[in-house]
């Protein structure tokens, strides 16, 4: 059986650089090469803060700031738990919503044109204005910080969706009418499964989203979590503290990230 | 025989449920009631008299059950008192006064804590200037909107505030170190310190300083809630009032209260400062004649006067934003 070279391959075939990179014999991996960029600039930032002499309440050193992690653990531990179960719940419920609503619209168009005016009203609503408002009606606790995670994420999983239902193969959807399939049939068997790949797409988007929600949301008032321990940090002018949230949020977005594309590869397996 | 353990465990589960001691009716179910400190915590002179009662169980000795709260900041505490989802906030005096007046919130100060305005302004001690007539053709930073005292500041040494150049910087009292600002808005019990703790030698002007009323920080509440649970008020402002002064007797102890609501970002130490600053702020003529929290229609129509000067507020009548009753009540208690 003959074998195929990878760089004989043509190009819609090859995923992305990162397996063009790691199917070279001696080529470091993408993960190595992320891990060194990462390394590299953490260096350069911390020798300028060296050099310079960077006041510590203008910019911490990457490694005050990893001290003060280390330091905090517990801490950090708590807090990143809380603002990362927000998130989660958030990013579930918006995306159901999402989901939810582009499958109404799928199967009744009729309602897009008023749905979407809702939809965009929503979206276009400083969240920190209605915060207050679902205080009142909700209490103190973290059901307004799920909401307020949920409504920043809805719109772009809507959005996808939408898209994503409403450019599936005539082709295919001309065959099932010609068998008398339902409008539930032709969504089940050909729009669903092709708005998939728009599905994740919206989860790559709405699930680092959700992390900036959830933060953002304790800005408007909570007891725990990051966004909390970031206000805290801040009106103190505490930077590392400040940073060592970011570090965190930022590690958490990019597992949230990769974690979605697994999935994704696992699911969608006959894309790319 | 399964049978037999089933109904054997249900009617253990039966009996062990009936069997439960009853409460002793003699202890009432503690009233509950939320306070929402108007901002971060920290060791603002009403939130620590706050934390020092819970912690130290003045509030369980009054039957409260306090459910304690931080508002951002951005005036959702007062929607929220409003509104009856919090019974007790804080607020300062000016605040109050402009949010009575517009939108027309029916907030009521219950207790005047700070007897002396909370903020001042800040020059680096190196930049030359002395006195507000030196801010002339100077950058003045402002958080918001101008304040009316940086106006009545200036008209009281007699400097064109048209040649001064005033800049919105938020809080970030970074940009007087950098350079950006000559004059910056402090809360001079907070951002000193921390100018300070930098290295930094600081001037500040107070509008008191230069005979312009100011007020500081009173606890609030809603027009509907004075006026339906004086009681529960009473009781509060009397464990709260005994914090502050338990905290005066022993401001160690009541920075470690301030600890568990902060967080380790915040440095014990910069607590102290605010609390030890706060404590001198809240004495004066008025609490030496009549005790801490009181207040007077002459200090409110003092500050209501500036305010209506400098066009921070429409005319409004100061005596119906403070009472004194809930004061009157708590100490009555106390005999």
């Amino acid at each position: 059986m003959q074998k195929t070279r990878l760089e004989s391959l043509p190009v819609s075939r090859v995923r992305d650089t990162s397996e063009v990179i790691a199917g070279r014999p001696g080529a470091p991996s993408g993960l190595v090469v992320a891990l060194g960029l990462v390394l590299a600039v953490f260096l350069v930032w911390e020798l300028l803060t060296r050099l310079l002499a960077v006041p510590v309440y203008i910019l911490p050193a990457p490694s005050r700031i990893l001290q003060t992690l280390a330091q905090n653990g517990q801490v950090y531990l708590e807090a990143s738990l809380l603002t990362l179960g927000e998130a989660a719940l958030g990013l579930v419920l918006g995306a159901t919503a999402g989901t939810g609503i582009a499958l109404l619209l799928g199967l009744w168009p009729r309602l897009e044109q008023g749905v979407m005016t809702l939809a965009i009203l929503i979206k276009s609503t400083p969240l920190v204005a209605v915060a207050p408002l679902l205080t009142i009606w909700l209490g103190f606790g973290v059901l307004p910080k799920i909401i307020i995670t949920g409504l920043l994420t809805f719109f772009p999983v809507l959005v996808n969706m939408l898209s994503g239902l409403n450019t599936a193969d005539p082709a295919r959807l001309d065959t099932l009418r010609s068998w008398h399939a339902s409008r539930w049939e032709l969504l089940r068997f050909v729009r669903l499964p092709e708005s998939l790949p728009y599905f994740f797409a919206a989860l790559k988007v709405s699930g680092p989203l959700a992390l900036i929600g959830a933060v953002v949301a304790e800005w408007t008032g909570a007891s725990g979590g990051l966004g909390r321990l970031m206000w805290l940090a801040y009106t103190n002018l505490n930077l590392p503290y400040l940073f060592s949230a970011v570090f965190i949020l930022s590690t958490a977005g990019i597992l949230i990230y990769s974690g979605i594309q697994w999935v994704e590869r696992k699911l969608v397996f006959w894309e790319g | 025989m399964r049978k037999f353990l089933l109904f054997f465990w249900f009617g253990f589960w039966i009996s062990a449920c009936s069997t439960q001691p009853s409460l002793p009716t003699s202890i009432p179910t503690p009233d509950e009631l939320t306070f929402m400190a108007g901002y971060k915590p920290q060791a603002n002179l009403p939130f620590v008299g706050v934390y020092v009662a819970q912690e130290k169980g003045f509030f369980a000795a009054e039957n409260l059950e306090v459910d304690i709260q931080h508002s951002p900041g951005r005036g959702e505490h007062l929607q929220l008192v409003t509104s009856g989802e919090v019974h007790i906030t804080t607020q300062d005096a000016a605040v109050l006064l402009q949010r009575r007046a517009d939108p027309g919130l029916p907030l009521v100060s219950i207790a005047l804590i700070g007897q002396r305005g909370q903020q001042a302004f800040a020059a680096l001690a190196e930049s030359g200037l002395k006195t507000p007539l030196d801010w002339t053709g100077h950058v003045v930073g402002y958080k918001g909107t101008p304040p009316p005292d940086l106006f009545a500041i200036l008209a009281a040494v007699q400097a064109n505030p048209e040649q001064v150049q005033l800049v919105n910087v938020g809080f970030d009292p970074r940009v007087l170190t950098t350079g950006q600002v000559d004059v910056y808005p402090v809360y001079k019990s907070n951002e000193p310190y921390l100018l300070q703790s930098w290295g930094y030698e600081v001037i500040l002007w107070e509008a008191a300083d230069y005979g312009v009323p100011a007020l500081g920080l009173t606890y609030v509440t809603s027009e509907d809630t004075l006026q339906n649970q004086p009681q529960l008020l009473a009781r509060f402002l009397r464990a709260a009032l005994k914090g502050i002064d338990y905290a005066r007797e022993h401001p160690d102890e009541a920075v470690e209260a301030v600890m568990k609501y902060t967080g380790p970002e915040t440095d014990p130490e910069h607590m102290r400062f605010m609390l030890l600053a706060e404590l001198e702020d809240a004495a004066s003529p008025v609490t030496a004649a009549n005790g801490i929290g009181w207040q007077t229609l002459e200090q409110w129509q003092s500050l209501a006067t500036m305010l209506e000067t400098y066009d921070a507020m429409p005319v409004n009548d100061p005596s119906q934003a403070f009472s004194n009753e809930i004061l009157e009540l708590a100490r009555e208690g106390e005999n």
